[in-house]
């Protein structure tokens, strides 16, 4: 999800299973597991490219804020 | 300035409980119990100290006011206490868990000695913090590690206060400038991205 919001919101693919740094398989079960909870959504007509819902933006924010809550104490999540 | 430092306790222990929810990160809820814990004897101690102004002196006040103080040092030892058991429990050290877990059980009184233990949690909890600071470098991880150093600073004025009167206004300020740096920190997680 950091991949993709790191890539204006669309990325393909290869983009995120690098920047991920993930093998393939992994990523089709991540991306599926990811669809099916709604924070990420397929788009785009040829190429398939992937983007944040609303939600995966909102479920991104409240990671960032409890990650940064947390490691402000020195505890990791 | 218990009050104050209550309802920043409060909203720390809050975000501890998000972030639990969120997380499900025990560390997090050791954090939050904490927090309820600190805030709670902060709040039975400003309402002892209301009571006794209030009260202007009669008599049975100043037995208000002791206890007050002891639930508060109490509810302070076993949040530390806590604290202490949630950076062990993350690095797996639970030979010292053990018995670590002993030493707010062994030391009910509040006297000298007590509020020494009380220092050295205080005083564990914040190298703790200063050594993420110095990995993480970010300004989060010095507020924090600024807040429980003026707790620490503030316990000590405590225990120096039954020596010169002076320590004692003097502790209560580092004490509520630690849980503003704390409230500085919450204010920081939670700006909108």
């Amino acid at each position: 999800m950091h991949v993709i919001q790191r890539e204006n919101n669309e990325a393909k693919p290869t983009r995120i299973l690098y920047g991920a740094n993930l093998s393939h398989d992994r990523l089709i079960k991540y991306l599926e597991e990811l669809k099916a909870l709604g924070v990420i959504q397929e788009t785009g007509m040829d190429d398939k490219i992937y983007s944040l819902t609303q939600k995966g933006i909102e479920f991104l924010n409240d990671f960032r804020k409890v990650e940064s809550f947390a490691s402000a104490f020195g505890f990791k999540i | 300035m218990e009050f104050i430092a209550f309802v920043i306790a409060i909203a720390v222990a809050f975000q501890a409980m998000k972030g639990y929810k969120f997380s499900k990160e025990r560390t997090l809820l050791y954090l939050n119990l904490s927090f309820v814990l600190i805030g709670t004897g902060l709040l039975v101690d400003g309402l002892s100290n209301l009571f006794v102004l209030l009260a202007r002196g009669e008599r049975g006040s100043l037995y208000v006011y002791g206890l007050g103080n002891t639930i508060n040092f109490l509810a302070q030892l076993l949040a530390y206490g806590l604290l202490v058991f949630a950076y062990l429990y993350q690095t797996k050290n639970m030979g010292t868990t053990i018995a670590l877990a002993a030493v707010p059980v062994s030391f009910i009184q509040h006297n000298a000695f007590s509020e020494l233990i009380l220092i050295f949690l205080l005083v564990y909890v914040a190298t703790q913090t200063a050594m993420n600071y110095s990995v993480n470098k970010n300004v989060n991880a010095l507020l924090v590690f600024g807040a429980f150093a003026s707790l620490a600073v503030a316990h000590l004025f405590f225990l120096l206060f039954t020596l010169a009167p002076v320590f004692f206004p003097l502790a209560h300020i580092a004490q509520l400038f630690g849980f503003l740096l704390l409230l500085a920190m919450l204010l920081r997680v939670n700006q909108p991205v």
